[in-house]
């Protein structure tokens, strides 16, 4: 069964990457707090353009941008 | 609202909905077109003088067309169409390099013409839902590219910072196409319209079902559980039952879905134990299968009242009934014994179009019906009425067709098999073709009544734009406003 | 007019300001202008429906100096990013309580930020562990399904090389806690729960990897990936339950301690004062103590002079008498006069202190049986590792290729998972169900002592009664009947009177006339003149017609006939007089907590010895116990005399509890086999208890005894499960009969078994 050769590393790498997407999202604070951001597409998306977009850098943390307050 | 920030750069501050726009009424017209296909090529497995004797009109080569029309043009289209306006809403940002999502709304035409030109010519890779030959491949894949570039680009300039789970899908969606095209459309082409494959025989075969079940798997589950996990909680208005669940229910199918391929597989040159492993976890998918099925129906609980009055929710909900009973009769049919009865008959044509024509088209279906009046202005679409309509008639259609395919499926697999006690077939192969043809029929009604859904579907389409107009929609500031609920 | 003082929380509101006390729950950012902004958590309350969290926000929004604001309702936080050039943590918090809600800072984010973290670490190594085991399956399965001679030799090195590859994340780092666990325990000379898992998954590794490398070697051909990665991946599948269950306990401690800060008023050179923070105070320091606020530090009364209720300290229910010059005590309440004190020294009894050890200890937390159960288990893991070795000595002579596997096999199946569960699960999923009602254990070993306590000592003050006093009866003398008409008038009048005063006395008196209708005229004492509070006296003034009315102590106040009835029972007593006239005495009792007297009754009923153990006087102490129906009394107890009256009862070989709340039970709650605090006590007791009542019900006490027994009881039926399983499984797989995947399925069936049984704790 030769193919195998091609698709058994092919899928032994994959899931290295996988773990890895997966680690980043953990990391990265996409498991926190998961009912409210499951809401938050039905907020009304109609409200007037603003200028002031909420975009700050941690004091002590390099060259992250925050994107949303953690709560 | 004028304010200076929107009159002085219009285009900076609201959402590309141009190309969603485009792919949205492709869809729609190309689901014409691929179930007018599928409705001449079941009337000609009915009457095969509809091949008229003329080879570009023959059902060899209008089959594929049909296949590939319904899945990459329809979903396809309908599927771009969803993921670049579901990410740019969830991000609350314009999409990466528009002028590139533009070139892969052109490219995918380009694709979609260039097959049917070539199809219905015969030029065909032998391959199921790979049937394009190499110049096209090689389109496919340049344009599946930039649409993941701009997919995610478009996630990476997010203003906000989690992801939501649509988004989830719809990445694994890409990626996993990309992967899989790439790998089984390997070939060695000998001139214009001429390739080989890079493999040969039953490892072909292998390579071939990985892609296609996983096709199956990603472009036609994962891709659409994106838009569903999207458009029902919007058209409920309920955030989804579990969002938690929801996330598990993404990882959980990651896990399972590379190695059920071999199922399609049972009682070839496969080796024994590739096929078992495929029936195992073709058995094992059931699980996040189902978690996910729960959690879009279960949605809906405590407002059950709203699918009287809401057409759209009708088409939403039904369609992930019928991906529950798809991805439990899938599982079945992947058991040997059960293959034993049912390969090579008309059940598993049956199995495809429940999950096809239940599951991808009414869930896509749903969710165009709420997307295009959003991009015209509209409330809703011209006639809720027709939408009704058309559910009610797309239902009927489905069910005679899966229950005709089921009992003629079921037939041909017991008269194949019938022996005499001296070793001799009981039946003929054209004895079973004569038995099949009432079922024939059926199917073709059931069949026709789904076009005609379709085809009120597009004249409600084309009223809608008619009387609306192209909006810019604003991209609204982040956070500022913004309470968890 | 002379308000009766009450402290405001507008003090604690300034302190907010005192980096300090925002520091713990703020952090600082940058903008894209390159300002800084502070991001602060606050803890909110009063929220109870959906359109609460946009109220709030609205309300925050609109102060000036705030940037952003996101609520979170279903944990009931605010997230505010502000300006600190601008506003002030105190203008937001009073932002709050303007729209009507509760702000207190959130003390515990960082605790919480703790929490969240060794979430995510537990997390990751779990998906880690069974992604990975989930694809090792897959490259397994070829080698169960394939008949003989199906699968092809160099398919099957594929197969394992795939196998290999994908175990060594888990190995290397899924498996960590177990191999670090491991080696801790070596290095400390003794045999913990680590020990086997840690050889087992080792050696299934090493072995595999050489079949997978070298078939013709001396480990075989067979490979064991698949249960390796599925063995780690239940493990830290338990372990990660456990987390979370110990994680909602300590949230659900936090939840009960939010407060704003305490605060005291520091007398300045220039004779001002300024509110300070708690952790600012300092020895020499100038204190001034309002009327109602509790000493914030041990010190010397400089000025002033006034009584203190150290009900806390000594159970004495009556206020001690305060000269200047007197020591006072941090944690006793100002009762008489606002004083100056010099502070002397400062106490280790301040909120936040306690709170972070509380937090810190609740997490760090193994349950205690870990310890318990590595105790016994020592013997048990030594047997186990000397079978497995004897096991592969005798394999290896009768056939060789499986040695190592029976060995693996012993490991794994004898893999104490079950027994280590047994306890800690069925622990933690007691405390659970018993936080929900409103006993919070902070050590779950208490729950075992708790099932077997043969005796309770009470403390009474504060424990069995409520920190207030009550006004039990009105008696007119003759003068009074003569003067006032009815009992109901002299009430209203004493009651109006006794508005104006903060003493635990008046306070007293007023609450009797909550609900009545106030009567113009008399009631609102409208009219009359002069009216002040007299420290250490009483309230005193002048009517219309120019009669002095005094409502205070009775040497104070006037004598009367009708006073002296009552005056050898030792409650507190207060006389209404007109013109030194006594017009009607006032006597009060102690409240008993609601459920005090149905909760005692029900012990007793049960088998258990109730005793009284009180610092207060005998009469008071007596008439309590006859209400209660308790005969044996101890009163005027010091801490000495209770901690002896404790020891003595343990000697006599009972299980001993303690139920109290002040600082004066601390040592002896120490003492106790049980300890029980209030939670309204010190919080001296209530870190040191193994249990805090928080709803300060006695019910829940009966409760928590009920659910320590049947908690016991599912122990012991776990251990007996986890028994039987190890009796009947090591000897198959000592006779070679369990391959290593069927030990460690019958070990995971065997823990799940065991967890499912712990949760019936909860209920």
């Amino acid at each position: 069964m030769e193919s195998l050769y091609l698709l058994i590393p092919l899928s032994a790498g994959l899931v290295l990457a996988i773990i890895a997407v997966f680690g980043w999202a953990l990391h990265k604070g996409q498991f926190d707090d998961l009912e409210a951001e499951g809401a938050r597409i039905l907020q009304d998306d109609a409200a007037p353009v603003d200028a002031d977009q909420y975009k700050f850098e941690p004091a002590r943390e390099q060259s992250r941008v925050l994107k949303t307050p953690r709560s | 609202m004028a304010n200076s920030a929107a009159v002085a750069t219009p285009k900076e501050g609201v959402y590309t909905d141009s190309v969603v726009r485009l792919f949205s009424l492709a869809a729609v017209l190309w689901g014409v077109v691929g179930m007018l296909v599928g409705v001449i090529i079941a009337a000609q497995l009915t009457w095969p003088e509809l091949n008229l004797g003329i080879s570009w009109l023959s059902y060899g080569r209008l089959r594929p067309l049909h296949t590939n029309a319904v899945i990459f043009a329809f979903g396809g289209c309908a599927l771009f169409a969803t993921s670049y306006h579901v990410v740019q809403r969830t991000c609350q940002t314009r999409l990466f390099a528009p002028g590139l999502a533009m070139f892969t709304f052109w490219g995918w035409q380009l694709v979609i013409l260039a097959a049917a030109i070539t199809l219905p010519l015969g030029i065909n890779q032998s391959k199921e839902y790979a049937e394009l030959e190499w110049p096209i491949d090689l389109l496919i894949a340049v344009v599946w590219v930039s649409y993941a570039i701009v997919f995610f680009g478009t996630v990476g300039i997010r203003k906000v910072r989690h992801i939501y789970v649509a988004n989830w899908f719809f990445g694994a969606f890409i990626i996993a196409v990309a992967l899989l095209h790439i790998v089984n459309s390997a070939a060695i082409p000998v001139d214009a319209t001429k390739s080989y494959s890079a493999y040969a025989g039953v490892q072909d075969a292998m390579i071939q079902w990985w892609y296609g079940h996983n096709a199956v798997g990603f472009f036609l589950t994962a891709g659409f559980l994106g838009m569903m996990y999207y458009y029902i909680p919007k058209q409920a208005e309920r955030p989804v039952y579990s969002y938690r669940l929801s996330i598990v229910h993404f990882w959980a199918l990651i896990f399972t879905y590379m190695w059920a391929g071999p199922h399609h597989l049972h009682y070839t040159a496969l080796p024994d134990w590739t096929q078992s492993i495929g029936m195992i976890f073709s058995l094992v998918l059931l699980a996040p299968s189902w978690g996910g099925m729960i959690n879009g129906i279960m949605t809906l609980s405590g407002a059950w009242h709203k699918l009287r009055d809401d057409p759209i929710l009708k088409f939403l909900i039904v369609s992930l009934s019928f991906y529950g009973m798809s991805t439990f009769e899938g599982p079945m049919m992947s058991i040997k014994t059960v293959n034993a009865l049912s390969h090579y008959t008309d059940w598993t044509i049956g199995h495809v179009h429940s999950g096809a024509l239940g599951w991808v088209g009414m869930i896509s279906m749903g969710s165009l019906y709420y997307l295009i009046p959003k991009l015209f202005g509209q409330k809703q679409m011209y006639s809720v009425k027709a939408i009704e309509t058309h559910f009610w008639i797309a239902t009927i259609g489905i069910v005679l067709y899966i229950a005709a395919m089921w009992i003629a499926g079921v037939m041909q697999g017991l008269m194949w098999r019938a022996v005499n006690p001296d070793g001799t077939l009981v039946y003929s192969f054209v004895e079973s073709v004569k038995a099949t043809f009432p079922y024939y029929v059926v199917r073709l009604c059931g069949g026709l009544l789904y076009l005609s859904g379709m085809l009120i579907m597009a004249w409600n389409t084309v009223m809608t734009v008619r009387s609306g107009k192209a909006v810019l929609a604003p991209i609204p500031p982040v956070n500022a406003t913004l309470a968890h609920a | 007019m002379y308000p009766a003082t009450a402290v405001t929380s507008d003090p604690a509101l300034a302190v907010l300001d005192d980096p300090a006390e925002f520091g713990g729950c703020t952090r600082w950012l940058v903008d894209g202008q390159g300002r800084r902004v502070a991001e602060t958590v606050l803890q909110l309350s009063g929220m109870y429906c959906a359109a609460c969290s946009g109220l709030i926000e609205q309300a925050l929004r609109r102060v000036d100096g705030v940037r952003a604001v996101v609520v979170s309702a279903a944990t009931e936080r605010a997230t505010v990013c502000w300006d600190p050039q601008a506003t002030r943590p105190s203008a937001l918090v009073r932002a709050v309580q303007a729209a009507g809600y509760g702000a207190v800072p959130d003390a515990a984010a960082p605790a919480r930020a703790l929490r969240r973290l060794a979430h995510r670490q537990a997390l990751w190594r779990l998906f880690v562990a069974a992604f990975c085991a989930m694809q090792v399956m897959m490259l397994a399965t070829p080698s169960y399904v394939a008949g003989p001679g199906e699968l092809e030799p160099e398919m099957r090195q594929l197969l394992n090389w795939g196998s290999w590859l994908l175990s060594l994340p888990v190995l290397a780092f899924s498996a960590g806690p177990f191999f670090s666990g491991a080696w801790k325990a070596l290095r400390a000379r003794r045999i913990g729960m680590d020990v086997p898992v840690a050889l087992g998954v080792a050696i299934t590794f090493i072995a595999s990897t050489g079949a997978t490398f070298s078939p013709e070697g001396v480990f075989g051909h067979e490979v064991y990936f698949d249960s390796l990665t599925m063995f780690v991946s239940f493990l830290l599948g338990a372990r990660y339950l456990e987390l979370g269950a110990r994680h909602r306990a300590a949230e659900a401690l936090e939840a009960s301690m939010a407060r704003l800060p305490e605060t005291a008023w520091r007398v300045q050179p220039d004779g001002g004062t300024e509110a300070v923070s708690l952790h600012r105070l300092q020895p020499g320091d100038l204190l001034r103590v309002p009327v109602g606020q509790a000493f914030p530090a041990d010190g010397v009364l400089e000025q002033g002079h006034t009584r203190a209720d150290e009900a806390l300290l000594s159970g004495e229910s009556a206020p001690v008498d305060k000269p200047p010059g007197a020591a006072v005590v941090a944690g006793s309440t100002n009762l008489g006069a606002p004083v100056l004190m010099r502070v002397q020294r400062l106490g280790g009894d301040t909120r936040l202190e306690a709170i972070v050890s509380m937090m810190r200890s609740a997490m760090a937390q193994r349950p205690a049986s870990a310890a318990l159960a590595d105790r016994w288990a020592s013997p048990f893991l030594w047997a186990v590792l000397v079978l497995a070795a004897g096991a592969a000595a005798v394999w290896s002579v009768i056939d060789p290729s499986r040695a190592i596997w029976v060995a693996v096999s012993v490991l794994i199946v004898t893999c104490p998972c079950a027994l280590s569960l047994a306890a800690p699960a069925t622990l933690v999923a007691a405390a659970r169900g018993l936080a929900r009602r409103g006993v919070l254990l902070q050590r779950l070993d208490a729950l075992e002592r708790l099932a077997r306590v043969q005796q309770v000592f009470f403390d009474k003050t504060g424990t069995l009664t409520e920190d207030r006093l009550q006004l039990r009866a009105l008696r007119l003398s003759v003068a009074g009947h003569a003067e006032l008409g009815d009992a109901a008038r002299a009430q209203a009048l004493a009651a109006a009177l006794a508005a104006w005063s903060s003493h635990p006395l008046s306070r007293a008196v007023v609450d009797a006339q909550a609900g009545v209708v106030p009567r113009a005229g008399v009631d609102a004492l409208e009219g009359w003149v002069g009216l002040q509070e007299i420290a250490g006296q009483g309230v005193q003034a002048f009517d219309p017609q120019g009669r002095l009315w005094r409502l205070g102590s009775a040497a104070w106040a006037g004598h009367g006939e009708a006073c002296r009835a009552e005056a050898d029972s030792g409650d507190a007593q207060v006389v209404l007089s007109c013109d030194g006239r006594a017009l009607a005495a006032l006597d009060f009792e102690e409240t008993l907590r609601p459920g005090t007297e149905a909760a005692l009754q029900a012990l007793q009923q049960a088998g258990v010895r109730v005793t009284l153990l009180t610092g207060d006087a005998p009469a008071r102490a007596a008439a309590l116990a006859q209400r209660l129906g308790v005969q044996d009394v101890r009163a005027r107890a010091t801490p000495e005399d209770k901690l002896a009256a404790v020891t003595q009862a343990q000697r006599e070989g009972r299980c001993v509890a303690m139920v109290g709340d002040g600082i004066n039970d601390a040592p002896v709650l120490a003492r106790a086999d049980v300890s029980l605090a209030m939670g309204q006590g010190a919080l001296v007791s209530r870190s040191q208890a193994d249990a805090v009542i928080g709803s300060n019900h006695l019910g829940d006490l009966v409760r928590a005894w009920h659910t320590a027994q049947h908690t016991v009881r599912i122990v012991r039926q776990n251990f007996i499960w986890a028994g039987s399983y190890n009796a009947v499984s090591i000897p198959l797989a000592l006779a070679g009969y369990l391959p290593p995947w069927a030990a460690g399925l019958g070990m995971a069936v065997s823990s799940l078994v065991v967890i499912a049984n712990a949760l019936r704790a909860a209920r």
